[in-house]
């Protein structure tokens, strides 16, 4: 073969071949994720080289952990975490998807058709699906319960039902705290679910999961004497270093009595207990009543000395605190952030109900609850072991960005499969207006569409063949249906509340057939170049 | 054909993952396996169960020595690898942190229901069915709990109540030793109670081993014990007022770097004279407050101990943070950060601090006296090897944590396997009541519990099935508290022989116990990765689809 004149170590795989290569990738990735889908899913456990547990439904998470090596599986793996990245969920239904369109292009395919005519059709199906998808949505008035109903759908996919709808609720809380009426000054103010802090715990049960009206911090004050529950609390977050610090330039004292450097030492410590002292009077300023405490946050570090000036007069005080949370606290509690301790007002202070340590083990937690006007909360997660905590916050990450784009889109698409049927249905309609050779190519694409359906009927322990003809049946007396995966039947999603987002089935209509088209226009799969193992192995 | 490795021909999972990537699928290959690992697991500590348990011997890698029937010991040592077994391990640990006792209950109990899960998939019902049956059945068991409480502590200061609820605990690993055990944790506990019992902190309890004297020799010392000794010869001090500095005691040092300048002789005299002075001002000072007790955390310069030990002030180093921190707790002193005159409030009490000879070891007592209250209590333990002391040790942790418990939850349930065997006939009796396929699993689950009151029995060298007949049809004539009774060999009223169980330690390891083996039988794929070799470069692997 000629390539191998060119380079000796090279390989490769031509046109029948190289197609094979390629199909046989992207089913033997969709078996993988297959048994995933839906909120009857099953789960996988996945061991790391060094013996770590993770367990997961999340096709993301799996994804990611599996160290896929085979470049068409990396390739279809990298599309799905494109769609993660921009909306959060279906990256199971992608992987399925590719598959399918695939294994059925793959059924034309041997009977002659030229990939391109496929391909084609390919193309003309994605702008007519996602014109469908437009016309499909619906655009519902945003209440809690709709938010809530939105978050199970996706949460339900990842978690055990009991869960799901305990975080279903609290996803909800937190993305409504952090949201921002628009005004007309700044416009609309897109929703940071960066403001969101997600706090671990490994304690209790997953069930005792909770929505945090204010800040966790995983410190604690830093002086065993110090309060370690302050009610009413003030607030001061600054970045301001308390201790002593060294000069930049190489600097020596001389000395030639005990009692020249004890004054030296003195004046060593002035300059930092000035900048205490100065904490210690805004305090005394504004708890004169005797009702309120006193909380310092500080960015930098605070010295055993500042801390005992600190504790001294009963203010609770943290230090080194994390950046993000910084920013966080301000916006739940109020206040200024202060790089400087000059012309301290009591404007400058945040204020918050209650704030307590918490001792688990070895690990200390500071809650800061109660703040006056959050715009910033914590999702606590807890579970009994670290495998059951990664999953709630994968899970917990979904189900935020699940609510976010219903903010984002305005509107939804009823799920339960009803889409993809409804959509199997307007292809094949369409298919009556296309001529010749590429008619084939529609067909492949509608049922394709199928595969979302059918595999969450199948992974419910229903047989899919009937389920889907009776489901279809319904569509033909003209409702639009979804598919209860508790009996098996045909159901109404919107009444039952089953929503999925706009923007994943979208991302996914326009990922999965261009990814599908790339793969079925290869026709030559070459791996040149040396494998620095191998090399190594050799010599 | 080694070139054409990189090309997976075909769509085998494991050709596209990392080669040496396991990828388990079948119903064989995973549940069955898996639950094969944690029936092992479980085996291996049935045998340790209850009063009359056996001990394993385990030599550990840096190979240590350790005898002990404490299973949470056990399993911290035997570095399991089995991931499934690894999850049952982590739920133990989790008792061990929600609780502190009742591990093994924890591992035996879900090996065991997962053990009849298994026979009833061999059987042909799908795991899906299995887990929602285990699921109403742990609801319903939780429930009807409440019900089965015999005794409620109300007061967690009453030494006779406290010992028997703690006694279960230590009884099933220091068997025999139990009454003598139980009175000195109940004593040393109440003695350091809060006013709010809910903030017991278990940590307030120290343990010190001394090796020598016979168990009985054990005692309590409210307040703190060190095996550090003071750095002067005084050795005892009645009535003392303690200051603690967490820094050293000695002339101040400035943050920049300083040096001494000396022009002449003369100077050079004077400095030296102006240092002493200095310190002897400021020891004197704190002789004049009265204080007689000096601990630091850092170091004590010559001179500070020359003037210390002038002034009659017993000086003790302390480097340990914890140490001194506990030394505070005790005496109610401030910590202070430099050597400063304290201020009276700073200053702490302490009704004698001496120096003692316990067989061989010297240590140091700080012992508060009669009316003032201690924050914390030193349990002193005596036994003739290490390995007992260590074994004695661990039992009062766990008699110390059961506290902790009752405080927060002061209900009992009956001991004994009592308490499993109501339990499992309420159960038997809601499966029977339930439609469907659940209803095996459910049966199952109430046949799981019998593991305890068997394997208590087996233990003790009894017939077991027959036993178990007993106690059911003792259950069923109304006598709801017969439990095992491993002195006498038969059943007997466990409350009138007071073996309770706490209600929170049994609450908590059937919620684990559930948890974990549930989250087992939904696994249905795993994805393992090659094991990391450390150390040692991988010797050269053949690749997979070269043949």
């Amino acid at each position: 073969m000629s390539l191998r004149q060119l380079n000796k170590n090279s390989d490769i795989a031509q046109f029948g071949q190289a197609l094979y290569i390629n199909l046989s990738a992207a089913k033997g990735l969709q078996a993988v994720l297959r048994s995933n889908l839906g909120p009857k899913g099953t789960i996988k456990m996945l061991v790391s080289g060094s013996g770590d547990i993770k367990i997961t439904k999340d096709g993301k998470v799996l994804l990611d952990e599996m160290h896929i090596t085979n470049p068409t599986a990396g390739m279809i793996a990298s599309t799905a975490s494109t769609q993660d990245r921009i909306s959060g969920d279906g990256t199971t239904s992608t992987i399925l998807i590719i598959g399918e369109l695939l294994k059925q292009a793959e059924r034309y395919l041997l009977e002659g058709v030229h990939p391109r005519i496929i391909v084609e059709a390919f193309k003309l199906c994605r702008t007519k699906a996602v014109d469908f998808l437009d016309s499909f949505k619906i655009e519902k008035e945003i209440t809690k319960e709709f938010l809530i109903e939105v978050a199970q759908t996706s949460l339900r996919t990842k978690l055990k039902q009991e869960v799901a709808d305990l975080l279903s609720e609290i996803v909800v809380n937190a993305v409504l705290t952090v949201k921002r009426e628009p005004n007309k000054k700044t416009g609309v103010i897109p929703i940071d679910l960066h403001m969101i802090e997600m706090m671990l715990m490994q304690h209790k049960l997953d069930t005792e999961t909770k929505f945090i009206d204010g800040i966790v911090l995983d410190h604690g004050p830093r002086h065993p004497k110090m309060p370690k529950r302050v009610e009413n609390a003030y607030i001061l977050t600054c970045n301001v270093s308390l201790e002593y610090e060294k000069t930049e330039i190489n600097s020596k004292f001389f000395y030639s009595t005990g009692e020249e450097r004890e004054k030296q030492v003195k004046a060593e410590r002035s300059f930092v207990n000035a900048r205490v002292q100065k904490i210690i009077d805004l305090k005394n300023e504004v708890c004169k009543d005797g009702k309120h405490g006193f909380v310092v946050v500080n960015q930098k570090g605070i010295d055993p000395e500042s801390l005992e000036l600190l504790q001294k007069a009963g203010i609770m005080g943290m230090r080194r605190a994390k950046k993000r949370n910084m920013e966080r606290l301000t916006l739940a509690c109020g206040g200024i952030p202060l790089n400087s301790l000059e012309d301290m007002t009591i404007e400058v202070l945040g204020e918050a109900g209650l704030v307590y340590e918490h001792i688990l083990g070895e690990e200390k937690f500071c809650f800061i609850e109660k703040p006056k006007k959050p715009k910033a909360c914590t999702i606590l997660i807890k579970g009994p072991n670290k495998y059951t905590i990664t999953q709630l916050k994968d899970a917990v990450r979904d189900g935020l960005r699940a609510v976010k784009n219903v903010f984002d889109d305005k509107c939804v698409i009823p799920g339960a499969g009803c889409f993809e049927l409804a959509l199997h249905r307007h292809l094949l309609e369409f298919k009556k207006s296309v001529k010749g050779k590429m008619k084939l190519g529609v067909q492949a694409f509608a049922d394709a569409m199928l595969v979302i359906p059918k595999v969450l009927v199948e992974n419910a322990g229903f047989d899919h063949q009937d389920v889907l003809i009776n489901v279809l049946e319904e569509f033909e007396k003209g409702n639009k249906v979804g598919i209860n995966l508790e009996s098996g039947e045909a159901m109404d999603p919107q009444l039952m509340g089953v929503w999925d987002n706009y923007k994943v089935k979208r991302q996914q209509l326009n990922s999965c057939s261009i990814i599908a088209s790339q793969l079925l226009l290869v026709d030559e799969v070459i791996s040149a170049g040396k494998s620095e193992k191998k090399d190594k192995m050799k010599h | 054909m080694n070139r054409q490795r990189s090309l997976a021909r075909s769509g085998n999972i494991e050709n596209l993952l990392k080669s040496g990537t396991k990828y388990l699928s079948s119903l064989e290959e995973t549940i069955i396996q898996n639950i094969d690992a944690c029936i092992d697991l479980a085996e291996l500590l049935t045998t340790s169960l209850g009063p009359n348990g056996m001990n394993k011997m385990i030599i550990n890698r840096l190979s240590k020595l350790i005898i002990t029937n404490d299973s949470s010991t056990i399993l911290k040592e035997l570095e399991v690898v089995h991931p499934a077994a690894t999850m049952i391990l982590e739920a133990a640990q989790m008792q061990e942190k929600e609780i502190g006792d009742g591990t093994n209950f924890v591992i035996v109990f879900a090996g065991e229901i997962l053990k009849q899960a298994q026979s009833l998939i061999l059987s042909g019902i799908h795991p899906v069915e299995i887990i929602d049956g285990y699921n109403k059945a742990g609801k319903e068991a939780l429930k009807y709990m409440d019900e089965l409480v015999v005794k409620t502590v109300e007061d967690v200061r009453n030494e006779e109540d406290v010992a028997f609820a703690v006694s279960a605990s230590i009884a099933s690993k220091q068997f025999g030793y139990e009454d003598f055990l139980s009175t000195l944790v109940a004593k040393a506990c109440i003695a350091i109670c809060p006013n709010n019992e809910k903030n017991f902190v278990v940590d307030n309890i120290r343990v010190v081993k001394i090796i020598g004297g016979s168990i009985y020799d054990s005692k309590i010392i409210k307040g703190f014990v060190t095996n550090r000794t003071p750095k002067g010869s005084i050795r005892k001090i009645e009535n003392a007022k303690v200051v603690c500095y967490t820094g050293g005691v000695e002339a101040s040092n400035t943050e920049t770097g300083s040096n001494v300048l000396i022009e002449s002789a003369k100077e050079l005299k004077n400095y030296t004279k102006g240092e002493e002075d200095l310190m002897e001002k400021k020891i004197k000072k704190l002789a004049e407050m009265g204080i007689n007790v000096v601990v630091s955390g850092h170091n004590i310069s010559e001179i500070a101990a020359h003037f210390l030990e002038k002034y009659g002030i017993l000086a003790l180093k302390l480097p340990s943070k914890f140490e001194m921190l506990r030394v505070c707790r005790t005496v109610r002193a401030m910590p202070l950060s430099t050597f400063i005159i304290p201020s009276e409030k700073e200053i702490g009490t302490c009704g004698s601090v001496r120096v003692e000879l316990i067989g061989g070891t010297k240590i140091t007592i700080f012992e508060q006296s009669k009316k003032n209250k201690s924050k914390l209590a030193t349990i002193i333990v005596r036994a003739a090897t290490k390995n007992v002391a260590d074994d004695i040790e661990r039992a009062i942790d766990d008699g110390v944590n059961s506290y902790r418990a009752l405080c927060k939850d002061g209900r009992l349930l009956a001991g004994g396997g009592a308490f499993e065997i109501e339990m499992s006939r309420h159960i038997q009796k809601f499966g029977e009541k339930s439609p469907g396929m659940d209803q095996y699993a459910i049966k199952k689950f109430a046949e799981g519990l019998e593991v305890v009151p068997r394997n208590l029995a087996l233990n003790a060298g009894m017939r077991a099935t027959e036993l178990i007949s007993n106690l059911y049809s003792s259950h069923e004539e109304g006598k709801k508290n017969s439990g095992v009774d491993v002195t006498n060999e038969g059943i007997c009223d466990m409350v009138k022989k007071n073996v309770f169980d706490l209600y929170q330690t049994r609450y908590w390891s059937m919620r684990l116990a559930l948890n974990v083996a549930i989250t087992i039988l939904r696994v249905d794929q795993i994805i393992m990765s090659k094991r990391a070799q450390s150390g040692i470069a991988p010797p050269p692997q053949v690749s997979r689809d070269v043949d």
